[in-house]
């Protein structure tokens, strides 16, 4: 019995034990599992000074493997993830579309095998956190519509991907993470990557804290971007938002989240729209991308998911 | 055999086995629901259940190898199924299944089967056991039977009360306990020491393993993994029992403001700081516990919905139906209520909020306020006793999680929304006293504010028939919260210029006000657009990943805002409409014109999902997948997560009702020309114990949601019901040696008089069970196990005088198939209960569990067929 206990045993260290399923081993899977610089820099490249051919594939896959020295097949896959959003209207504007095809999800995304992180669908990347499904981080930044120059906040940095994304639009982003060891390893992934391949990064501006309460001292911002569930708009956040400024938050569960837009006039009255409505409704729900996750709110306040949950301000969609 | 007589040791062992069976049952329910999402728990434990099945078949088609060595394969049942409980709840925890990838990665259905195989297993040496000792007391089995049930039912109420001593992660030694006396009793009375010193030493290894591996793995995307990785986060307090693992944590990043004003950021000077703790209940959460505020951080509350009522009302006289974490109370004190009655049907909240002085320092003890009064069990039993009081009766977003997403069950009654407890709430306010409920209103598509709508203008007919339409003030904010006030003497119009001054205010969005105009003539549009959300006629098979195919279609901003308008037309022609905007507001504004007309079928018919309203017949929010759009869902998983529970017990039933087909008809054909071509009867047999299998759980699990209705807690009411029931069936099932000479002219009356009597209870129960709920509570389980004990008693003879006659006609490789099939059936039958109850209430579930017993009585005399060539029984 004793040899067959400890067969038992030895056959569970064979497992794949998944990083979300260590529950207080957030800080560890930081550290190790989703330890950046794998793959380890070559030249420096700065994504801004980069324009690739956005009308041919073969023209631009060409142009990013001399420019940047990219992988072939992942910028195949990106282009035609893109395409397909340029198609269905989840991308409108060159700008847009050029700041999504020089943004490498593949270094944000942690993903198992290279061709995950093109897939349509979120993935976990530890510490209880996902990144967003590309369409989903496609369909907010084209609502958001940054002009260069313009200050945009992100809540829930997360993976870093929405952050490098913003990156390609203007060079003032700032980001704030609510989980320190996430926050801790996704600036220690941007910082590297900025200091080779995507110089672009290094006017990311990020930090650790709650964001419920926004970044005050640098703004008031253009633009905020929620990549978090909330039971409320946090008042400080609609307070840094500058007159006609847009913040965009999602809502809802994986699989099928809304995304509000809510817009601040001169006056300083807010407006809330899913920024799916009047879509001639959606063919099905699937359209809305899927985000992060989880969560339904309870009484005062509770949040409660199928899956569990978390409170609004920690979600960490990407 | 008619004088086999067995030792008390051997009772005694039966029945700890059986009670540590159950005992693991609730265990790995138990674990599931505080580390992942339990709906998961019900499907793994219910189709572990089969395992008995397996067994089962087993025996049968190699009875008499298990006959020959019975002794052995005893001892290693009792051997191995102690430890195999542990090792399969460590193991399980190692296998990582997350739910919220189980679409997205196909790697997860194979964890989920993995886990199947780790609760599966620990069964299969339970199941052995007692099929073995059935197998030797063939001809007392209504004595074993009596030490099987009354055994289970105590050892239920055992784990009840170990679930106060024991934390879920200590949970699984509650049955390793019981296994452990078990078998030290069996080897004791047999006098064999090497075999007790074993079972200590296995006993001993578990209960390391149980200490050294974790045994419950708390899956990231629970809340309270989130609140455990904040910076300042602190548990300050834990408490656990049979409501649920509750744990409270401290920190600065805790927020609450449910459906503030958006204009609260212009508005408001300053909003609370740190002023939350984080409530959480298996780990699901947080409710926010606020903390007392000093009186210049209390404007707030005016900026949330459920202020609303307070715009009417000074100094009002306050109901709140559930405390939770104290807002609704807040707002009540802080504007100046004379008077607050606050109920909390959760007795371990309750506790947790007025007894823990670390928590009570932080609160200020709000509940000690002179003007508070508690009533410390459900608010909607209490309103049942009360009339024309309240000015005020606050049901704001109690529970409204729950609505969709109940966390511990796929399926759980809401007995505090039905249209009858509305009506209660209604009954207890003041004459112009208000009733004011807010809502979330985040699901997309909308799927509970349309039901609910549905049952408080129900509510309100039943009252006011078309008065109704005054007395309704209704707004909401887009993906936040809905609000819906109902005014006793009905609005004035000054009111309701008041009311609307206010919503504007706040920016909240008005649905209706008494002589609200609504425009349906978009109606069809609407329902169609809604619909066409699902199942749109385009190119859905040209969907090739989760987004992409949908989002070919989709065109923001092309229709953006566009306003409904005639659009011109043809000479000849009927103006057309232009496509009308598909918002929330539009939708639950042509359904409240619908409601308020009584015409709720209507909007049922034509709405993508059931809008049915909730009665005490069927008290769910959930299940608003129309049946025979299931299959059209089924490649869009991923846009119904919220009806994922529901959608599970349609797989378990499909799957558990296969398998236990598949694992009946097995040692059919396995055995066909060796034992069942020459044995006359066994399609009665199959029928008579898929009946009985059938029958008995739906009454039992049945009982426990309708007798919620009393019992207000589920957990307390499957408490009683379950001992209640297996007790008095196992007595039942005692007394049935005695008549089995008399058994033809004796069961017919006895399967008339079930027949009969759950009839009864199908139409009389809800009354009465509503009248004796506001009793004491222990009169009340003294009522409900005395309702439950006829039927339960008469319910023991059929399946105790079945085998007993299987015994005496020779049939006896028939005795362990008619127990896996009873087995197999009472997993399909209970996985049947939830979905007709959602589907058709309570009463026809009770009904058809009596038409099933009627159908089991011509099947009893199938299987009295004697073989031919034997001596009549």
């Amino acid at each position: 019995m004793r040899a067959l206990s400890a067969a038992i045993l030895a056959a569970t260290t064979t497992f794949a034990v998944p990083a979300y399923a260590q529950d207080w081993g957030c800080a560890k899977v930081a550290d190790t599992i989703l330890a950046p610089g794998a793959k380890p820099q070559q030249g420096q490249v700065d994504a801004r000074k980069l324009n690739p051919p956005l009308k041919d594939k073969e023209a631009f896959i060409e142009y990013m493997v001399k420019a940047r020295g990219d992988d072939r097949a992942q910028l195949a896959r990106k282009w035609d993830l893109m395409q397909n959003y340029v198609k269905n209207g989840t991308i409108k504007g060159d700008d847009v579309l050029r700041a999504f095809l020089l943004t490498a999800r593949e270094e944000f995304s942690r993903a198992r095998a290279p061709a995950e992180a093109y897939k349509t669908s979120f993935l976990t990347i530890g510490c209880g956190v996902t990144i967003s499904g590309p369409g989903m981080v496609a369909k907010m930044t084209t609502e958001l519509k940054v002009k260069p120059g313009e200050k945009v906040l992100e809540i829930g940095t997360g993976s870093g991907y929405q952050s490098a994304v913003l990156a390609n639009l203007t060079d003032q982003v700032y980001t704030i993470e609510i989980i320190p060891p996430l926050a801790k390893f996704t600036d220690k992934l941007q910082i590297e990557l900025a200091k080779g391949r995507f110089q672009e990064l290094s006017v990311i501006k990020r930090k650790a804290a709650d964001g419920y309460y926004g970044w005050e001292e640098m703004g008031p911002f253009d633009k905020i971007i929620v990549t978090a569930g909330i039971d409320h708009v946090p008042p400080p956040l609609l307070k840094q938002l500058k007159p006609n400024g847009v913040m965009i938050i999602p809502i809802g569960d994986p699989g099928c989240q809304h995304v509000l837009k809510i817009t601040k006039d001169a006056e300083g009255k807010t407006t809330r729209r899913d920024i799916y409505e009047d879509a001639a409704r959606r063919p099905n729900c699937r359209t809305q991308t899927l985000f992060v996750a989880f969560t339904k709110y309870d009484k005062e306040g509770k949040t409660v998911s199928r899956f569990g949950s978390k409170p609004e301000d920690e979600k960490k969609p990407q | 055999m008619e004088s086999q007589r067995l030792s008390i040791s051997f009772y005694v062992t039966v029945g700890l086995i059986a009670g540590a069976i159950i005992a693991y049952q609730i265990a790995v329910m138990r674990v599931f629901s505080v580390g992942t999402w339990s709906h998961f728990g019900s499907l793994t434990v219910s189709m572990a259940m089969l395992g008995f099945g397996l067994m089962s078949a087993v025996m049968c088609v190699s009875t008499s190898f298990f006959e020959r060595h019975w002794s052995k394969l005893v001892a290693l049942s009792l051997y191995t199924f102690g430890p195999l409980m542990v090792a399969g709840n460590t193991l399980a925890q190692k296998v990582g299944f997350n739910p919220i990838e189980l679409i997205s990665n196909p790697q997860q259905k194979y964890d989920l089967l993995l886990l199947f195989v780790c609760y599966f297993v620990p069964f299969l040496p339970g199941a052995l056991f007692l099929g073995l000792a059935f197998l030797r007391a063939q001809a007392v089995f209504g004595k074993v039977y009596f030490a099987d049930l009354v055994a289970s039912g105590l050892c239920g109420l055992i784990f009840l009360a170990a679930m106060y001593v024991a934390a879920p992660e200590w949970i699984v030694l509650v049955p390793l306990a019981l296994w452990l006396v078990g078998a030290l009793v069996w080897f004791g009375s047999l006098g064999r020491i090497a075999s007790m010193a074993v079972v200590a030493v296995l006993a001993a290894a578990s209960v390391w393993a149980t200490n050294h591996y974790t045994q419950i793995e708390v899956n990231q995307f629970k809340g309270i993994s989130y609140a455990r990785k904040f910076e300042d986060s602190k548990r300050i307090y834990r408490n656990y029992g049979p409501f649920g693992d509750l744990e409270v944590f401290a920190s600065s990043y805790f927020h609450f403001a449910p459906g503030l004003s958006d204009n609260a950021a212009s508005k408001l000077p300053e909003m609370p700081k740190n002023s939350y703790l984080g409530l959480f209940i298996d780990s699901d959460g947080p409710i926010g516990i606020i903390k007392q505020l000093p009186d210049n951080l209390k404007a707030y509350f005016q900026f949330l919905p459920m202020y609303m009522p307070y715009v009417l009302k000074q100094n009002p006289e306050v109901f709140v139906v559930q405390l939770g974490g104290g807002i609704s109370t807040e707002v009540a004190r802080t504007t100046g209520a004379r008077k607050i009655t606050v109920a909390e049907g959760n007795p371990a909240i309750l506790s947790t909020l007025r007894s823990s002085k670390i928590i009570t320092d932080l609160t200020g003890k709000p509940l000690d306020d002179p003007r508070i009064t508690v009533i410390g069990y459900d608010g909607r039993l209490y309103a049942r006793t009360q009339r024309d009081k309240y000015d005020i009766i606050d049901l704001s977003l109690a529970d409204s999680t729950g609505l969709s997403s109940p966390g511990g069950f796929a399926i759980v009654e809401k007995y505090n929304y039905t249209r009858e407890t509305l009506g209660d709430y209604m009954n207890a306010l003041a004459p112009s006293g208000i009733l004011s409920i807010t809502l979330w209103n985040k699901e997309d598509l909308p799927k509970a504010i349309p039901k609910f709508l549905a049952t408080v203008i129900a509510a309100a007919r039943v009252r006011d028939g078309d008065e109704a339409a005054k007395k309704f003030f209704i707004v909401h904010t887009y993906l936040s919260t809905a609000t819906i006030l109902y005014k006793k003497d009905g609005f004035s119009d000054a009111e309701a210029d008041k009311l609307a001054k206010h919503a504007e205010e706040m920016s909240f969005e008005l649905l209706y006000r008494p002589g609200m105009k609504i425009d349906l003539g978009d109606e069809d549009a609407i329902y169609a657009g809604y619909r066409g959300s699902y199942f749109h006629s385009g190119d859905e098979t040209e969907a090739e990943g989760e987004e992409a195919a949908p989002e070919k279609e989709a065109k923001p901003g092309e229709k953006e805002a566009a306003p409904p308008e005639k659009t011109e037309a043809k000479p000849g022609e009927a103006p057309k409409r232009a496509p009308p905007k598909l918002s929330w507001a539009n939708l639950y504004k042509v359904m409240i014109a619908r409601y308020l007309k009584g015409e709720f079928a209507e909007v049922d018919q034509r709405y993508v999902f059931d809008t049915r309203p909730l009665t005490n017949e069927r008290p769910y929010f959930a299940g608003y997948i129309k049946v025979l759009d299931i299959p059209k869902f089924l490649h869009q998983l991923d846009a119904v997560s919220d009806e994922w529970g529901y959608l599970l017990l349609w797989a378990t039933l499909i799957l558990a009702f296969l398998f236990g087909l598949l694992l009946m008809l097995f040692p059919v054909i396995w055995g066909w020309k060796t034992i069942f071509s020459k044995v006359p009867g066994k399609f009665g047999i199959f029928i008579y114990y898929f009946c009985l299998g059938t029958g008995y759980i739906i009454v039992e699990v049945g009982l426990i949601s309708k007798f919620t209705v009393a019992l207000g807690n589920p957990a307390i009411s499957a408490s009683v019901l379950i001992t209640g029931m297996l007790f008095f069936t196992g007595l039942g099932s005692l007394f049935t040696s005695r008549y089995l000479d008399r058994c033809r002219t004796l069961m017919p009356k006895i399967f008339v008089a079930i027949a009969a009597l759950l009839a009864a209870g199908a139409f009389f129960f809800d009354p009465i069970l509503q009248a004796i709920g506001s009793w004491p509570y222990l009169l009340r389980i003294v009522a409900c196990l005395a309702l439950v004990a006829p039927p339960a008693f008469l319910m023991g003879f059929p399946f105790a005088t079945g085998m007993a006659m299987l015994s005496r006609l020779g049939k006896e490789r028939f005795f362990i198939w008619a127990w896996g099939i009873n087995g197999c059936f009472s997993v399909v039958g209970a996985v049947t209960v939830p979905i007709v109850s959602v589907l058709f209430g309570h009463s026809v579930l009770i009904l058809a569990a009596a038409a099933i017993y009627l159908v089991a009585l011509p099947a009893f005399f199938y299987l009295l067929k004697p073989i031919p060539g034997a001596q009549p029984a």
